[in-house]
């Protein structure tokens, strides 16, 4: 931001007040940065996809279990000696490539179910997000070659959870900051003006780690729609009918049978996802989302059983709910809550919520830059 | 006395506020070096996502700098075409008994075995899903039309693809083996339209089969 080039007898405070023609370009400036760096947005959100992503890895790793050697461990088709040879190609590192030893192998993926089951749960959770990034990209690289994209869209959402406060919302953290006095802080208070200076830093971190997975998310969506475009049977509307008859997507065939027989349908199916996967970029800044989210939903869950591959469209689905605001999430979480029976921290939680994530702790300013998200929570204490 | 207090006070201040000003200073550098580095990447896995072309091929050692290993994407889901084939892999081993007689067994459809694993499964396994799958398409990727490998990666997916094959056929009947040979036949999805029967015939009609050489399995299969 420009400061302000005053002379020594005019209080800062005048120059504010603009009447230069470059005054709309400055003002929209201006407002960018505001945005960048008075509060973290989507607090939710972000929460949404620390808890998505933590649980389907744990259910990945768990479903791997009976598997686990022959994918990342000593035993595996892809051995450590090839592991590692590729590594060196490649640039690449694994904590699993360390040692040969099955012993070792049996801690670390002990250590990424405990990391998952962290992450998800939201404890201490920006050291966490380290570890949680650390594990899938071990993880990912050992097993490169038995990858697909919902792998590879899970590394990269892991990769850039690191960047957001995504411990904030829906977490132990959350809820240890609300038990805890704003006086009684487990580290030392910075100096106001480095707790500030740090906290607009954190809050920048954040939202740029927010502005990065909503832009992949449109490159995966354009590019999977643009490259479509170029090929012939989607343009004939018979992609899907190649789909369907992949023997290694067909986890129940005589639905895929009946799917595939539906000839008009398949064509109409076809043209429609190219047309969202297209157009999903464009029309996220609308009203037009929330059709659109919905049929990519309806789409994933298609995928997800038709073709057996649940992870896969999982770790879509979750990506999307990056788009849902903030008030979504307040309403649905009131839902829910409403749903359980629960009518305990219905309140709204304190504006800001500092993250007491051991590195990264509130020096006790009030944060006040942070409104609330949305509509403010009624307490629902007329509900039994 | 009184003039004093206020000249210092006054100092205190200028010095506060030119201390001010430098923090601002600083922090403004560093959210700017955020945004910056967060919109470079934002370009760069553009780059890499796009279809090659003129600014990709310009900045190509830039682009892969930064993206390679851990940024790697490739989202030509079922793109530009899906595949229209479904590949059989078979294996088959070869056992030198003592007296020097070479018995060979009979073909063992690895395919089929993933096959039976998926179906009715409503979450398959990346092993069956996944392993043999992408080890041929990576070893055709690699080795083209012939299997001479040309290169490391290509002598190290063969490696794989043989272990993947030796490890299952060890598992299936436990009996020892010395070499193994692979055969993908290569089934095109019929034409949609055409009745099962059709289709079935068809597809056997234009089957490819290519014939992998005899590889050694050694101690670290």
């Amino acid at each position: 931001m420009p400061e302000p080039t005053t002379g020594p007898t005019r209080p800062p405070e005048s120059a504010i007040t603009p009447t230069r023609p470059l005054v709309r370009v400055t003002g929209a400036a201006r407002h960018a940065w505001a945005l960048l760096t008075d509060r973290p947005l989507s607090l939710y959100a972000v929460s949404v996809l620390r808890i998505g992503y933590g649980l389907l890895y744990l259910v990945f790793l768990l479903r791997e279990f009976p598997h686990r050697d022959a994918i990342w461990g000593p035993g595996s088709p892809w051995t450590p000696d090839l592991a590692r040879q590729l590594f060196d190609q490649t640039g690449w590192v694994s904590v699993l490539t360390l040692s040969d030893s099955r012993l070792y192998f049996e801690l670390c993926y002990g250590a990424a179910l405990v990391v998952s089951v962290l992450f998800l749960l939201g404890w201490r959770t920006r050291a966490v997000s380290v570890l949680f990034a650390v594990v899938v990209a071990s993880f990912h690289a050992r097993s490169i070659f038995m990858t697909d994209g919902g792998d590879n869209l899970v590394l990269l959402m892991a990769l850039y959870l690191v960047l957001t406060a995504s411990g904030r919302r829906w977490s132990l953290d959350a809820r240890r900051a609300r038990r805890t006095p704003a006086g009684r802080r487990r580290l030392p208070a910075l100096p106001p003006q480095l707790g500030e200076a740090r906290a607009t830093l954190v809050t920048t971190v954040h939202n740029c780690g927010l502005l990065l997975i909503g832009v992949q998310v449109c490159f995966l969506y354009g590019a999977a729609g643009l490259y479509k475009v170029q090929g012939g049977t989607w343009g004939a509307g018979t992609a899907l009918h190649y789909v369907l008859n992949l023997d290694l997507f067909q986890p129940w065939p005589a639905l895929s049978h009946w799917a595939d027989e539906q000839v008009l349908a398949i064509a109409v199916v076809g043209y429609l996802t190219v047309l969202l996967q297209v157009a999903f970029p464009f029309v996220l800044f609308g009203r037009l989302k929330y059709p659109v989210l919905t049929m990519l939903l309806g789409m994933h869950i298609g995928i997800a059983v038709l073709m057996g591959l649940p992870l896969f469209s999982g770790a879509m689905i979750i990506a999307d709910a990056v788009f849902l605001p903030d008030r979504f999430w307040v309403a649905a979480g009131r839902l829910a809550r409403r749903a359980l029976g629960r009518t305990e921290e219905a309140q709204p939680e304190p504006a800001g919520a500092p993250e007491v994530s051991g590195a990264l702790d509130d020096a006790g300013t009030p944060r006040g830059a942070v409104p609330q998200q949305g509509s403010p929570v009624s307490p629902v204490r007329d509900r039994p | 006395m009184l003039g004093g207090a206020a000249t210092e006070h006054e100092r205190t201040r200028v010095r506060s506020r030119a201390g001010n000003r430098v923090r601002r200073g600083v922090l403004n550098t560093a959210v700017a070096l955020c945004l910056t580095t967060a919109l470079t990447h934002i370009g760069l896995v553009f780059l890499h996502v796009a279809p090659s072309n003129a600014v990709s091929q310009r900045f190509n050692s830039q682009v892969d700098a930064w993206i390679y290993p851990l940024f790697e994407q490739n989202w030509r889901l079922f793109a530009p075409d899906p595949d229209s084939v479904n590949r059989q892999i078979s294996a088959r081993t070869a056992h030198t008994a003592p007296d020097g007689s070479v018995q060979v067994s009979r073909w063992t459809d690895l395919t089929a075995v993933d096959s039976s694993a998926i179906e009715h499964n409503a979450f398959p396994s990346h092993t069956s899903q996944n392993m043999l799958r992408r080890s041929w398409t990576s070893y055709v990727e690699l080795h083209g039309g012939d299997d001479v490998p040309r290169s490391d990666r290509a002598v190290m997916m063969q490696r794989y693809l043989r272990n993947i094959a030796a490890d299952r056929m060890a598992e299936r009947d436990g009996k020892p083996f010395e070499n193994i040979q692979l055969r993908v036949v290569t089934l095109p999805v019929a034409a949609p339209g055409s009745t099962d029967r059709d289709r079935r015939a068809a597809a056997a009609k234009n089957a490819e089969t290519r014939l992998l050489p005899w590889w050694k399995v050694t101690s670290d299969a």
